[in-house]
C-alpha cells in the first residue's frame, strides 16, 4: 500500500489550515507528525482519513484518488482518537463486535476476548464504555484497531490519557502494524516518545510542511527545525 | 445484501441503545399523551365533525411527537464523535439512512399504537372497527414523515440551533404527506372504507417510495457535507 498527498490544502472560511502539503508514505513508515498548536496536524489527519474534504489537492491510495465518499478504501483506514469513537451505552465487547461486523472482520467471542485480553480489559468486557476511565477507553480503542487491522492507521494525541503499561501496549501494537507493512501516522506533543518510536518525522507549522526526514541518529537538522517551537529553557 | 445487513446492524445498535437509555421513546410517549389530554380539554368534538377534526388533531400530535424524536435521532452519534467512527468505516451511507429512518419509525409506531386508541377513548368515538384502516394510513404517513425527517435531521445535524431549524425546514416539505394522510383518514372516517381515499393512498405510497429512494441515494452527500 502506498499513500501520497498532492498539494493538499484545507481552508476554514478565509483561514488556511493547511497549504501545499505533499507527502509520500511507504509501507512500514511510522511517521511522527509534530508541530505547535494550530499547526494543522488534526486537520491533516482528518483529511487523510477522509473525514473532511480538501479545499484543494488530492489524497491517493495506490494511485487511486481518495475522497470522503470513497467507501471501498475505508476498511483499510483506521483513526485512533483516545476515548472517542466508542458508544457509551454499549459494553466494551459489544462495541468491538459492532465495529467488527461493520468492517466485515471476524467478530466472534474468541477474537473479541483475545483483543480485550491483549489490552488488559478481559475482566471489563461486559461493562458499559460510559463506566470506563479515559485511559481504559483508549485501551479499548487500541483493542478495536487490533481487531480491525487497518493498513493505514492515524493517531491523534494517543499518549495523553495512557499510563506506562498502556503506552507500552500502544507502541507494541504500532510497531507490529508497521512490521506487517502497515503505515502509521501519529500526531503528538509528546516529542520524546514520538521520536523514539518513529521512523520519520514531519513538522507542520502554520499549515505548511517545514520538515520531512527519515530518522537519523544524531539528528541535528530536526533539532534545528523543531527548536523554535520548544518552550524557553527546554532543550 | 450488504445494505440490508448493515441496516440491520445499525438498527440493532440503535434499538439496544434506546432500550438502555430510554430517552427518545419515553419523551415521545409522554409528549404525545400530554397533547391528547390538551386536545381533550380544549375541544368539544361533536359527532358530525369527527371525520373532519380527528385526522388533523391526531396528525398534529404525531408531527410534534415525531419532531421531538427526530431532534434526538443522532444523539448517540454525537456522543464521543461516533458519527466520525461510522463515516470512517466502509458503511454504505444508504444503510445509515435506512437504519435511522427505521429506528424513528419503530419509535413513532410504538407511540401511535398507544395514542390512537387513547384518542378514541378520550373523545368517546364509536368507530373502533375503522382502527385497522386508520393504522394503515398512519403507517404510510409515518414512513413518509420518518424518511423525509431523517434527511432533514441529517442536514441540520451540525447546525447550532438545529432543534429550531429542523421543524422550520421539515414542516413545509411535509405538507404533501400531511395533506394526503389527513384526507385519506377523513375519507375512511366519513365513508367507513377506503373508497375515494385510494387516490390519496396511492399518492402517499408514491411519496414514501420517492423519499426513501432519494434518501438512500443522496444520504452520503447530506451526511458528509
Amino acid at each position: 500500500m502506498h499513500l501520497s498527498t498532492e498539494k493538499l490544502a484545507k481552508a476554514y472560511g478565509f483561514l488556511w489550515a493547511l497549504r501545499d502539503v505533499c507527502l509520500d508514505f511507504e509501507p512500514g513508515d511510522l511517521t511522527a507528525l509534530l508541530g505547535p498548536n494550530g499547526a494543522g496536524k488534526t486537520t491533516l489527519l482528518r483529511l487523510l482519513a477522509g473525514l473532511t474534504g480538501a479545499t484543494a489537492g488530492t489524497v491517493r491510495f495506490d494511485g487511486a484518488e481518495f475522497a470522503p465518499g470513497s467507501i471501498e478504501l475505508r476498511h483499510k483506514i483506521g483513526f485512533l482518537a483516545p476515548a472517542d469513537h466508542l458508544y457509551e451505552h454499549l459494553t466494551a465487547a459489544e462495541n468491538l463486535r459492532f465495529f467488527a461486523s461493520l468492517y466485515g472482520r471476524p467478530g466472534d467471542t474468541a477474537a473479541i476476548e483475545d483483543n480485550l485480553t491483549a489490552v488488559n480489559l478481559a475482566a471489563r468486557g461486559d461493562e458499559y464504555v460510559a463506566n470506563l476511565s479515559s485511559g481504559l477507553k483508549c485501551r479499548l480503542s487500541i483493542a478495536k484497531w487490533r481487531l480491525l487491522q487497518p493498513e493505514f492507521l492515524l493517531l491523534d494525541e494517543p499518549y495523553g490519557v495512557l499510563d506506562g503499561s498502556g503506552v507500552d501496549l500502544l507502541e507494541d501494537f504500532l510497531r507490529a502494524q508497521c512490521a506487517h507493512g502497515g503505515i502509521v501516522v501519529i500526531a503528538s506533543h509528546h516529542i520524546a516518545r514520538a521520536l523514539q518510536l518513529c521512523t520519520r518525522a514531519v513538522i507542520l507549522h502554520q499549515g505548511r510542511v517545514t520538515f520531512d526526514e527519515r530518522k537519523q541518529q544524531p539528528w541535528p537538522s530536526f533539532d534545528r527545525a523543531f527548536g523554535e517551537f520548544l518552550p524557553r529553557g527546554d532543550s | 445484501m450488504t445494505l440490508v445487513k448493515q441496516t440491520a446492524l445499525l438498527l440493532w445498535k440503535d434499538l439496544r441503545l434506546e432500550l438502555r437509555r430510554r430517552e427518545s421513546l419515553m419523551t415521545m410517549f409522554f409528549f404525545g399523551t400530554l397533547l391528547l389530554f390538551v386536545f381533550h380539554f380544549s375541544f368539544d368534538l361533536p359527532p358530525d365533525r369527527v371525520a373532519e377534526m380527528t385526522p388533523a388533531l391526531l396528525w398534529l400530535a404525531f408531527l410534534f411527537t415525531g419532531t421531538l424524536g427526530l431532534a434526538q435521532l443522532f444523539n448517540a452519534e454525537r456522543e464521543n464523535h461516533c458519527l466520525d467512527a461510522l463515516l470512517l468505516s466502509p458503511l454504505d451511507r444508504g444503510a445509515l439512512f435506512l437504519a435511522k429512518t427505521g429506528f424513528n419509525l419503530v419509535l413513532m409506531l410504538l407511540v401511535e399504537v398507544v395514542v390512537i386508541p387513547l384518542f378514541w377513548i378520550l373523545f368517546n368515538l364509536s368507530s373502533w372497527n375503522l382502527l385497522p384502516q386508520i393504522f394503515l394510513v398512519s403507517l404510510l404517513g409515518t414512513v413518509g414523515f420518518c424518511s423525509l425527517g431523517t434527511l432533514m435531521a441529517a442536514i441540520t445535524l451540525r447546525a447550532r440551533a438545529r432543534e429550531l431549524l429542523l421543524p422550520l425546514i421539515l414542516f413545509p416539505l411535509m405538507i404533501p404527506v400531511i395533506l394526503a394522510t389527513i384526507r385519506c383518514m377523513e375519507n375512511v372516517l366519513r365513508v367507513g372504507e377506503f373508497g375515494e381515499a385510494f387516490a390519496w393512498l396511492r399518492l402517499l405510497l408514491g411519496f414514501d417510495v420517492i423519499f426513501l429512494t432519494v434518501g438512500v441515494l443522496i444520504f452520503d452527500h447530506v451526511i458528509e457535507s
